[in-house]
This record gives structure tokens, C-alpha cells and sequence, in this order.
């Protein structure tokens, strides 16, 4: 059973790379999680020391203490070959790139407290790229990982939504000179230009610098091979970004005066912090990942972090633990400051979950080679990186060709050009409300991008139709034009259905309307959505100008908007049965379903916007407050009888109707059929329309044994083309065809078909015999 | 029991399938030839099928829209009335629809579980509101899921009772999965609708008051589950089988593997694929009972909002296979899983005498299941045109239920010019076989025709074909007495394995000809069963390897030779 099923209940699996049992790597795995629950510790401490040393100088302070021990372990100089100019150079810059890490890391730590930091900025490599290759290509490697994948951004979102860590944004109206630097106070006023409070920024900060970090860490891979291992690299690495750091730190020292009181003090906890933050944690990593696999390594790690991370947090502010502490600090600053709530709780168990999640070994999704089998008999992968295999087409390109497709044809770039339009208007609207702070021009704002995801279907519609046809697509993606216009006249349906439900309740109780804002907002809305109507019956009768179905566009327009004015229903109802004969014929037309559905949808916008401005007018003339609703509920009858005919048509079409515009020359043509020189009969005739210029076809005939099929074949694809019909098969059956089928099938059933249906041709032959 | 139903309204129905079938000019079709006479023929025939197009454009068009509107706004459905009034036939029809439907005592069901449905989606929305949750909101719309497919239940029960009418010449099947696709891509749609106002609602979050909302779960989940369990769904079992598996499903099934490996006991309960409906009930529930739980201890009223974006992106997931599955029904496209399938049987079409080649090959679903295609097969100019589609045919059918088969060939006008010649100057189509093959130029031996053609031995029997390709119809019976021995083979049952024997597997073009041959080489016996005179046909392809052997131009060449006089 275990070998069927995983043990794992989260990670699901531990088929894949054949792991070492757990009894080998003891001692390594005690030595990490020790490791490991120091780290924490020197977190937390380092998060007490940052109150009083500038970030600045604590970091190079880091540094250099950690160069000096490492050094003296490494003896980076004294071994291994030398290290030349331009490495040097490149040292340098990785140094400049890890003092950047740290500086945002530890930045971080000021933010959100020492628990969130190590939540957040904690995670192993393995880990986050496994996150991102789940979030960024296909070959993830199965449900698991999605899972693992949602966990983590539920803690990130669980973080910033539901973490209410009051005393934090109680600070977070700092004073401005608060701030020691002008690194920090860059920062700082990044954040608040995000416009969330300081510890969500600071959850944004510690997310992006994590990424950063990971891909930091893989860059340096190839330079610690240049240099001669990661730990020369790491020493020397801390030594040059010391040195980096130094003219900063003099400068620093030299304009502002240092809040320590006596640096003396605080020397055991630096020494600490840099022995369990800097040293000890490199060098277990070290070892551990040298001898267990970095999956498990990271599984470990995380776990005892952050489980010793909570901990240390509960009891961190108990008086207990201040004995402990290392150095003493008021007791009026340490009261509550980042405290467990509900929402970290849940994060942390998020982030647990994940992380084992993530960095277990994926079973599947990776392409392994069989390289051979292993002393038991179990076989051996090597399993390459997919992103490696992977070769996708760049973006930038991707957008320029599809933007060239898009602007090929009329219809799609009439579409792409209202939804700009739309978009721009939307996110002028957005942006204004964010600024104002007015909900009612945001959620407005909304509701326009909701509407344009019609638009985007539209768009996306016309585009598809000019695919090639492939094997699966036989006819060609035609018919994709009419199911978008089904589908748009559904939204529409719901739209209408909503409007409606909602001006019922207003009816109910009709609410104060602010209309001072309402106005412009909507007039703005009426343009735009004006200037659409004006190019997409534009587009009409220029497309249409050959068909008779051109005035119905315009006519269809016409009858709403006088319809919307007049109010009456009765007559609008008129209308629109009138205009129904001619809808028929407007599916051929200019206007196909797609663009009928986006012209109708645009059509309903402008109504709403219409209809916003004749009751704002009316509550501000007469104060009738139930004309909004009453309003509302025209605009959604007339919303829901505009789209009827477009989803009847569409329905007819994907119901496979005969053409109702080509009724009566089929008719006809299948009569001449029947009359031609030794035709039969006919039977199975099925005309349907495919797509807008695509009537299919197919008909059996049984004709007499002495006629030639090709020719009756070509009279009748002749017959059928004149009648609209261009894509015809006709199957030509004599006699002898269903004697041979009877040969052939060996059913009973079959056969008793097929002499039916030879019956129906012995008659006559037999008629012919006789005369 | 509802056939009287359709009999009573419709007379023109029971033509219009008839029709189909036996078509009309069988009485007068004796007289073929002359075309005076079937102009004559046809007036008074044509005219019932006039009127019953008129009645039938009444009738039908208008039924399967009524559906539809029926099925999207229920609740608008009632406030339209009035509008459709003035159409008063409009509605009479659909009454009588819906009599028709609810003939079926089974429909009775439906019916009840779609009242107390909409009773229960009422109360409901009436509690979203007074509770002002979103995740209830979302959690209902599965509920309004729920009766849209009862209706589309009651659709799939009237299209079984439906025949093809004369417009929807392929039957109602494709209603079922118009509204499959039409009540999945609804709810999306609702969906949609409860992303956007959760967006909304992050900006400012409202205050959610639970007291209805633990109580409005229990509600809607008990009633969801007792649809789906009590009420047998035809078209959405089928499309959540059919359909890949949601993401939802992949979860539950991993997870419920990784559990398994702890508990096997549970294998049998937790390994089945899961049906997509029920788990997404449970899955919204599920959320909904957090949502109370952190909001009564908490007072995390932005749960609401974050458990009704759940509830959405779970029901895009659970109905998007569907609604692409139905979709690609809609759009006509080539069921993927039978792409293989189709593949060999074109593969061995392709193999088959004569054939040169496949194309234009439409396949497609006209309902859910029933396959429907065309394709267009090109062929020798010396291959028999009826034997080559009946072989098609006979392959294709199993799979493909409603089939066309056009034969084409390249170069046929060619010959045609002497039949041109022939055909006015002889009323009879008897007479004109025989004057074409005296046009023939005497290189074989022209004078003898084998005695199955020139002595029309069977007065059932029609006059037998004259394919114009082919010269060699006149045969040597040396092929014949080298078919000889084959004649053992079981010929005298019926002709039933006819094709079994020669012609199965088809393995080699020669082996297929000396047992076409052979039917004719044999007549004697022809006169044991009726369906000898078929064989005529083949009878020319039997000389065919000698002359064409593997598509030899030269032989080709030597055969137009003997068309130019």
C-alpha cells in the first residue's frame, strides 16, 4: 500500500529520488535545526539591536566581524590560487549586490518584527524556486504544488490582510525625523507612496527582497566556482562589502550622533548575532546540503525556524526571557510590539504547510532519463531542469505579433481600439477615485473593467476566426465568432438581469442618490461609449454596404434610443419584431454575430449612462428619488429584448437550423435536384451555417444505375452553390451501393436498414423495367 | 403516451419524417428520362410539402428559443410576460410543449425539485441580503446552477421525444448541449459577477451578520445535494464525465491519494473520481462554515469577501471544462478521443482499391455522442465509384452515424464526351449501355458481351451499370478460371459474407479483384441469389491489374487512346 499510495498527506509522493533514510543524517539534522533555532534567536536579537544602530552601521558591523572569523578559518589569501583583477571586479559587485540584500532585509526586519522577517525572508532556495516555477511556466509538476504554491501566497495575502499588528501602523505615522538616513527615508516614503501601512510594506519589501535574494544566491553560484568554493567566496565576499560599507559608515558617524550609549554593551550581542546569523548558519548549510539533498535540508531548516521563530515570539516580551536577553532594554518600548495575532498564527501554519509542500521532490511534471538502477533494483532518473528544455516566445514579441494580427482587420481593430479607449477611460476614472478617495467612482471604475472583459472576449473572437483550420477545427474557428456572440448576449442577459433585481430592491427603498458626482462620470461614459457606437456602425455599413441587411444595424440603434426617450413598450416591441425580418439576413451581413454582440453591449452601456443622466436630471428638477430605479428597470428591458434576437440567431445557428435566409433557395434547389435527369430521390439533406460566410452542406442521392455520379455530383454542387451552399458533400448512391452495403455489414439490423432503403429505389427501377 | 401529442398539432411532422426518408417522387419516377414528364409530375406532388414548410416554420423555430429564455431569467421570465403576450400562439405552443414534456411522469419530478428550487433560491437571496455576506451570495448562484439543470434536464427528457424536423434537419440533440453550455457559461458568468463585487468590496468591507448565514448554507447545501441525488441529470452526468477534470477534482484526487496511503481503508470511497458538483458543494459549504467561524470568533468580516472569491474561482474551475467540452461540441470540432480512432479507419480507407486519397474529412458531434461527418474521397478513374463507397461507407458507419461520402474523380468529363454523344439519341438507359459499348472500339473483343450484361437474365434486376472508365469489362475468363477454386467459398448464404470473406482486412489491391471477379465469373450460380447482379460492377475492376497494374501512365495512355475514335 505504501508503495501505491504516499505517506505524505501535503506533499503527496515520495516516489522520484530515492532518499537516505533519516537514521544516517541524525546528527546532521540536529545540527540544523540547532542551527537553526539560533538563527532565530539572533534574529530577534538583531531586531533589538536595530532600535538603537543605524541599519548602515549594524550591517557593516556584520560584515566585518563575520570577515574577520571567517578569515581567520578560511585563510582565503594564503590558499588557493589567486584571485586576479577582474575577479576582484566581480567581487565587488557581488559585494555591492549582497550589502543591497542584507540593507533591504534587515530593513525589513525593522518593519515587521523578527517573526514575520524570519515568515517571510527565511525560505531556502529550493523552495522559492519551486514557487516560481509553478507560478511562471507550465510544468509546475502537478496538483501538489500548485497547492503549495496557493498556500504560500494565502500566508503572504493572510500577512497583509488579516495580520493586525495595530501597534505598528500606530507607529507608522512616524515622525519624519525619525528617520536616520537617507537610504531609509527613500524607503520609507516608497512605502507610503504604496499607500499601505508601514508592516504591509514592509511584507511587500521582505517578498520582493526574498526574490531577490534567491536570485542573488543563484547568480553567485558560478562566481563561487570561479573563486574556489562558496566559502572563499563567502569570506571574501564579507570582507569586501565591510570595506564597501566603510566610507558610508564614516560618513554616518561623522553627520549624525549615535543614539548608543555605550557601544560596549552591546558587544555580546553583536557577537552573538554574527556568530548565529553569519557563521553558524553558512557553515551548517554547508555541511547539511553536502550531505542530505537540498529538498529535505530545506524542509528541516524551515521547520525548525519557524516553529522556534513562533516560540521565541510568544515568550520573547515575557519577563522570563529578559534575564535571558542579552541586553537589557526599557521595559516601556518592549510592551507590545509585533505581537502574535490570529493572522501570523495561520501564515506561519501556511507557510509551514507550503514550504514542505514546495520543497518536497516532485513526482511528477519532471521529464526524467533513466540513467540506470540502483543496487536494489529500483530505477534511477536524472532530471534535468525543465527551464532548461523550456524555449518560449519572448513576450515583447509575443505582443507585437499578436497587436499586428489584431490590427489586420477591420473588426478587430475596431475593437481593439474601443477597449483602449474604454481602458483609458476606466483607469483615468480609477486613478481620479484613488485619489479622491471617492468609493463611488472606484467600484464605478470596476464595473467598466467588468464590462470590457465583453470587449476582450470580442477581441479575442474575432482574432480566433482567422485561425488556420486544424484537425481537431475542421471547418475552420468561423463558428467561434458565433458562440462569442452567444456568449456575449448571456452576459448581456445577466447584466440585464442584475440591473433589474437591483432597481427592484431600489424600488423597494429608494436610497439617497449622490448625484453631484454621478454627472460627469457619467457623461465621460456616454462619450466614450458614443464615440464606439459611432465607429462600429460605422464599420457596419461600410462592411455592409453590398448586403441588405445594412440599415438594420442603424435602425436596431435607432428603435432603442427613440424607444428609450418615448418609454413606450408596446411600441418598442413593435420595433423590434419589425426589425426581425431583417435580423435575419444581418448575420450573413456586414455585421457578424461577434460584432453584434459587442455593438449590443456597448449599445446597453450607453443606455446606462443615459440613463443615469435622465434621472439624476429628474431627482435634481423634481426630486423624484424613484425615478433611478425606475430608470434602471427600463434600461434592463431594454437590454434584454435588444439581445433576444442575437441570441436567437446565434442559437439557430449553433442548433444547426437551415439558414432561414437561405430557405427558399434550398427548397427550391432541392427540388431541381429531384427533377434532374436520373435523380432518384434525395435523402439526408442537412444545410446548416457554419460561421458568417460559411453555409455546409450534405445530401444523399440515389440516382439511376445508368447515370455517371461525377456528373450529377457537379449539377449539384452547381445547384446547392447557387443556393449559398459552399461547402457540399454529396454522396451519390445507385442501387448497386446498397446492395454492396448489405453485402458488407453483417448485422442484422444493418441490413434490414439497407434493404429498406433499396426498397425505395426497387420501385421505381422496377417501374422502369416494366415500361 | 406523448406521441399523440405531436401527432394532434403537427400533421406535417409525420410527413416531414417520412420524407426523409422515402422521399417524394416515387410514384411518378418511372418516366425518368423524359424531362416534359417530371415537370408535369411535380405540381401536384410539391404542394402538401409547401403547406406543411408553413406550418412547420410556425411551429419549430420558435420552441427551442422559448427554452432558452426560459431557462436564463427565470425570474425576469415572469415580469415579461406581458410583452409576449401579443404573440399569443407563441405561448399557446409552449404550453403545449410543456404538456407534452410533462406527459412524462419522470418530468414530474423534475418539475417539483425545480419549484422547490426556486422557493429555496428565493429564501436565500433573501437571507444574502438581510446577511449582506457575499460567500452566501455565491453559494446561492450554485443553487440557480442547480435549476438551470433541471431545465436542462427537462430539455434533454422533450428532445428524446423530439423527431428532426425540417429545419433542424439533424434533430434537438444539439439543444441539450446548447443548454449544458449555455447554463455553465451562466454561472460563470455569475461568477464573474461576484469577483467583480468582492473587488469592490475589499475597498470597503461591510459588516456581515451571521446569523442567517450558517443556517442559509445547511439550507442550500441539504437541497443542492438532494437535487443531485434524487433527480437523474443525463447530459450533465455525461458532460462531467466526459469533460477533463476540473482543478478542483485534480486537488481533491491527490490529496485524497496522499490519504489513502495513510488510511487504505479508504481506497473504495475516496479514489472514484469525484463528481464535480457535489464536491463543489461541499468545497463552498466547507468555506462558508469558516467564513462563520472566523467571523463569529474574530469579527474578520473580510473572510466573507475572501471565501466568496474561493467560492467563485471554484466554480470557474468546476464549469469551465464543461462549458470548453460543450463548447467544442457547439463549434463542431473532432472529439479529441476519437481523433485516434478516426486516424486508422482514414488510414485504412486510404489503403483501400481505387482510393487516392481523403480529404476534406469533417467529423464532429452532433449531440452529445452521436458523431457526424463528411469527407470527400478521390479515386481511380478505373475504380468502381458505388463499390469504393460502399467499402468506405462500411467502414466509417460503426463510428460515424450520420455520414456523406463524396466520390470524386479527377478526369471524368473525358469519357463523358461519347456517353454525351449517346445518351439523346436513345430513350432507354438499356439501350444506351448497349450503344456505348458498341461506340467502344472493338480492341478487345468487342462483340461478345459477357452474358450477365447482354442477357438481362433477371427482370428484377436493374440494367446493370456501365462504368465508363473502364474498357476492360469485357474479360478474358482466363481471371476467372484462375478464380475457379474460390467459388467454394460460401457465396450461397444470402451474400452476407460477401463481404467477410474476400474483402476483409484488404490486405493487397490484387487479392480484393479475383473475388469481385469471381461473382461474375460465375453466373450460373448468380441466379441462386438475388444480389448477383451487384457484382456486375465488379466485374470490371477484376481486369484492372492486368491493364493498370500499379497506376502505370502507359496503360493509363493506352486506355484514352481507345476512347478517341
Amino acid at each position: 500500500m505504501d508503495e501505491k499510495y504516499s505517506s505524505n498527506v501535503l506533499s503527496g509522493g515520495k516516489l522520484g529520488m530515492v532518499e537516505v533514510p533519516d537514521s544516517r543524517l541524525t546528527k546532521y539534522i540536529a545540527l540544523l535545526i540547532v542551527s537553526k533555532v539560533l538563527k532565530a534567536l539572533g534574529v530577534f536579537e538583531s531586531y533589538d539591536i536595530l532600535k538603537f544602530v543605524h541599519i548602515v552601521q549594524f550591517i557593516f558591523i556584520l560584515k566585518l566581524g563575520s570577515a574577520v572569523i571567517l578569515l581567520f578559518f578560511q585563510k582565503p589569501f594564503s590558499s588557493g590560487k589567486i584571485i586576479s583583477k577582474r575577479q576582484w571586479i566581480k567581487l565587488a559587485k557581488h559585494a555591492v549586490f549582497s550589502c543591497v540584500v542584507s540593507l533591504l532585509g534587515f530593513f525589513g526586519l525593522t518593519l515587521c518584527g523578527p517573526l514575520r522577517t524570519l515568515l517571510l525572508f527565511e525560505h531556502a532556495d529550493v523552495v522559492v524556486v519551486a514557487l516560481l516555477s509553478v507560478l511562471f511556466t507550465n510544468s509546475g509538476g502537478g496538483p501538489s504544488k500548485t497547492r503549495g504554491a496557493a498556500l504560500f501566497i494565502i500566508a503572504v495575502i493572510c500577512l497583509l490582510l488579516f495580520d493586525n499588528d495595530d501597534l505598528m501602523s500606530k507607529m507608522g505615522d512616524h515622525p519624519e525625523g525619525h528617520h536616520d538616513s537617507a537610504l531609509t527615508h527613500f524607503l520609507y516614503t516608497a512605502i507610503s507612496f504604496l499607500g499601505v501601512a508601514d508592516h504591509k510594506g514592509g511584507v511587500v519589501l521582505l517578498v520582493a527582497s526574498l526574490f531577490l535574494k534567491v536570485g542573488f544566491h543563484t547568480a553567485a553560484r558560478k562566481l563561487s566556482v570561479e573563486i574556489g568554493g562558496s566559502k572563499r567566496l563567502y569570506a571574501l565576499d564579507c570582507l569586501v562589502s565591510a570595506a564597501v560599507l566603510l566610507p558610508w559608515v564614516i560618513f554616518l558617524s561623522v553627520t549624525t550622533e549615535s543614539k548608543v550609549e555605550s557601544w560596549a554593551s552591546l558587544v555580546f550581542p553583536f557577537s552573538m548575532v554574527i556568530f548565529s546569523v553569519m557563521i553558524l548558519e553558512f557553515y551548517v548549510d554547508a555541511v547539511c546540503s553536502a550531505k542530505m539533498e537540498a529538498p529535505r535540508c530545506a524542509r528541516y531548516g524551515t521547520f525548525a525556524l519557524f516553529s522556534s521563530g513562533l516560540l521565541l515570539a510568544n515568550f520573547w516580551t515575557h519577563p522570563l526571557t529578559d534575564q535571558i536577553r542579552s541586553m537589557s532594554i526599557p521595559p516601556k518600548l518592549v510592551s507590545t510590539e509585533h505581537v502574535l495575532s490570529g493572522g501570523v498564527m495561520v501564515s506561519a501554519i501556511f507557510f509551514l504547510m507550503s514550504s514542505s509542500i514546495l520543497a518536497a521532490p516532485s513526482k511528477k511534471g519532471q521529464k526524467g532519463t533513466l540513467v540506470g538502477y540502483s543496487p536494489e533494483g529500483t530505477p534511477l532518473y536524472n532530471f534535468m531542469g525543465d527551464a532548461l528544455h523550456h524555449t518560449s516566445q519572448s513576450l515583447p514579441r509575443f505582443i507585437s505579433d499578436s497587436l499586428k494580427q489584431i490590427l489586420e482587420e477591420s473588426d478587430s481593430r475596431q475593437i481593439f481600439y474601443f477597449l483602449c479607449l474604454n481602458l483609458a477611460f476606466t483607469f483615468v476614472e480609477l486613478f481620479y477615485g484613488v485619489w479622491t478617495n471617492s468609493l463611488g467612482l472606484i467600484s464605478d471604475g470596476f464595473h467598466m473593467l467588468f464590462d470590457c472583459s465583453a470587449l476582450v472576449l470580442g477581441l479575442f473572437a474575432a482574432l480566433m476566426t482567422r485561425w488556420k483550420a486544424t484537425r481537431i477545427f475542421s471547418y475552420g474557428f468561423g463558428r467561434v465568432e458565433i458562440l462569442s456572440g452567444f456568449i456575449n448576449g448571456l452576459f448581456l442577459m445577466v447584466i440585464a438581469f442584475f440591473v433589474f433585481m437591483e432597481s427592484v430592491t431600489r424600488l423597494l427603498d429608494p436610497p439617497n442618490i449622490d448625484t453631484d458626482m454621478l454627472t460627469p462620470v457619467s457623461v465621460g461614459g456616454l462619450l466614450v461609449n458614443l464615440v464606439g457606437i459611432c465607429a462600429f456602425s460605422h464599420a457596419h455599413s461600410h462592411g455592409g454596404k453590398s448586403c441588405s441587411s445594412h440599415d438594420h444595424g442603424n435602425s436596431h440603434g435607432e428603435h432603442s434610443h427613440s424607444h428609450g426617450g418615448h418609454g413606450h413598450s408596446h411600441g418598442g416591441h413593435g420595433h423590434s419584431h419589425g426589425s426581425h425580418g431583417h435580423a435575419h439576413g444581418s448575420l450573413t451581413g456586414g455585421m457578424n454575430a461577434n460584432m453584434r454582440g459587442v455593438f449590443l453591449h456597448v449599445l446597453a452601456d450607453t443606455l446606462g449612462s443615459v440613463g443615469v443622466i435622465i434621472s439624476t436630471i429628474l431627482i435634481r428638477q423634481f426630486g423624484w428619488l424613484v425615478a433611478d430605479p425606475i430608470c434602471s428597470l427600463f434600461i434592463a428591458t431594454l437590454i434584454f429584448l435588444s439581445v433576444i434576437p442575437l441570441l436567437k440567431e446565434a442559437c439557430e445557428v449553433l442548433l444547426l437550423r437551415i439558414p432561414p435566409e437561405h430557405e427558399k433557395e434550398l427548397n427550391g434547389a432541392l427540388e431541381k435536384i429531384d427533377k434532374l435527369e436520373g435523380v432518384l430521390s434525395h435523402r439526408d439533406a442537412h444545410f446548416w451555417r457554419h460561421s458568417a460566410n460559411m453555409v455546409a452542406g450534405t445530401i444523399h442521392l440515389q440516382v439511376m444505375s445508368d447515370v455517371v455520379e461525377q456528373r450529377i455530383t457537379q449539377q449539384v454542387t452547381a445547384l446547392l452553390k447557387d443556393a449559398g451552399v459552399n461547402n457540399l458533400s454529396v454522396q451519390v448512391e445507385k442501387e448497386a451501393y446498397f446492395q454492396h452495403m448489405s453485402g458488407l455489414s453483417s448485422g442484422f439490423h444493418e441490413v434490414l436498414a439497407m434493404t429498406q432503403q433499396m426498397e425505395s429505389m426497387k420501385y421505381p427501377s422496377d417501374g422502369t423495367c416494366i415500361m | 403516451m406523448a406521441m399523440d401529442g405531436i401527432m394532434s398539432t403537427s400533421t406535417g411532422l409525420s410527413y416531414s419524417n417520412v420524407g426523409e426518408f422515402y422521399p417524394r417522387k416515387f410514384g411518378p419516377k418511372p418516366d425518368v428520362v423524359p424531362s416534359g414528364v417530371t415537370e408535369r409530375k411535380v405540381g401536384p406532388l410539391d404542394k402538401p410539402d409547401m403547406v406543411s414548410v408553413d406550418v412547420l416554420n410556425l411551429q419549430n423555430p420558435d420552441v427551442p428559443m422559448h427554452r432558452k429564455k426560459q431557462e436564463h431569467d427565470t425570474y425576469v421570465l415572469g415580469t415579461f410576460h406581458p410583452f409576449r403576450k401579443s404573440n399569443r400562439s407563441v405561448v399557446g405552443r409552449f404550453l403545449q410543449e410543456v404538456r407534452l414534456v410533462a406527459s412524462d411522469r419522470r418530468s414530474w419530478r423534475i418539475l417539483l425539485f425545480g419549484a422547490l428550487n426556486l422557493l429555496c433560491t428565493g429564501c436565500l437571496l433573501m437571507w444574502c441580503s438581510s446577511t449582506n455576506s457575499m460567500a452566501l451570495t455565491a453559494y446561492t448562484y450554485l443553487t440557480i446552477f442547480d435549476l438551470f439543470s433541471l431545465i436542462t434536464c427537462l430539455i434533454s427528457s422533450w428532445v428524446t421525444m423530439k423527431k428532426p424536423s425540417q429545419f433542424y434537419s439533424f434533430g434537438f440533440e444539439r439543444l441539450e448541449v446548447l443548454a449544458v453550455f449555455a447554463s455553465t457559461v451562466l454561472i460563470q458568468l455569475g461568477a464573474l459577477f461576484i469577483l467583480k463585487e468582492s473587488v469592490e468590496r475589499f475597498m470597503e468591507q461591510p459588516e456581515v451578520h451571521t446569523g442567517r448565514l450558517l443556517v442559509g448554507t445547511f439550507v442550500a447545501l441539504f437541497f443542492n445535494l438532494s437535487t443531485l441525488m434524487s433527480v437523474r441529470n443525463k447530459p450533465f452526468a455525461y458532460v462531467s464525465e466526459a469533460a477533463s477534470s476540473s482543478w478542483l477534482q485534480e486537488h481533491v484526487a491527490d490529496l485524497s491519494r496522499s490519504l489513502c496511503g495513510i488510511i487504505p481503508g479508504l481506497s473504495s470511497m475516496l479514489l472514484p473520481r469525484m463528481n464535480p458538483f457535489v464536491l463543489i458543494n461541499m468545497a463552498g459549504a466547507l468555506s462558508l462554515c469558516i467564513t462563520y467561524m472566523l467571523i463569529e470568533i474574530n469579527n474578520f468580516n473580510a473572510v466573507d469577501t475572501a471565501s466568496a472569491v474561493a467560492i467563485a474561482l471554484m466554480t470557474f474551475g468546476t464549469m469551465y471544462p464543461m462549458s470548453v467540452y460543450s463548447g467544442k461540441v457547439l463549434l463542431q470540432t473532432t472529439p479529441s478521443h476519437v481523433i485516434g480512432q478516426l486516424d486508422k479507419l482514414l488510414r485504412e480507407i486510404s489503403t483501400l482499391d481505387g482510393v487516392l486519397e481523403v480529404r476534406n474529412e469533417h467529423f464532429w458531434t452532433v449531440g452529445f455522442g452521436s458523431l457526424a461527418g463528411s469527407a470527400h474521397v478521390r479515386i481511380r478513374r478505373d475504380a468502381n465509384e458505388q463499390l469504393v463507397l460502399a467499402h468506405v461507407t462500411n467502414r466509417l458507419l460503426p463510428l460515424v452515424s450520420t455520414l456523406t461520402v463524396q466520390i470524386f474523380k479527377d478526369d471524368w468529363t473525358r469519357p463523358l464526351l461519347t456517353s454525351a454523344l449517346a445518351s439523346p439519341s436513345v430513350a432507354h438507359p438499356q439501350a444506351e449501355s448497349y450503344t456505348a459499348s458498341s461506340l467502344m472500339p472493338p480492341v478487345l473483343t468487342g462483340g461478345e458481351l459477357d452474358p450477365l450484361t447482354s442477357t438481362p437474365t433477371k427482370l428484377s434486376s436493374p440494367p446493370p451499370e456501365f462504368s465508363f472508365n473502364t474498357p476492360g469489362r469485357n474479360v478474358p475468363p482466363v481471371l476467372f478460371a484462375a478464380a475457379g477454386p474460390h467459388t467454394h467459398r460460401p457465396y450461397g448464404n444470402l451474400g452476407l459474407a460477401y463481404g467477410a470473406v474476400p474483402y476483409s482486412g484488404m490486405p493487397s489491391q490484387g487479392l480484393m479483384r479475383p473475388g469481385a471477379g469471381l461473382g461474375l465469373g460465375v453466373p450460373g450460380m448468380g441466379a441462386g441469389f438475388g444480389l448477383t447482379h451487384s457484382y456486375g460492377t465488379d466485374f470490371s475492376s477484376s481486369r484492372a491489374p492486368l491493364r493498370f497494374g500499379t497506376n502505370n501512365p502507359l496503360g493509363l495512355q493506352t486506355q484514352y487512346r481507345q476512347y478517341q475514335p
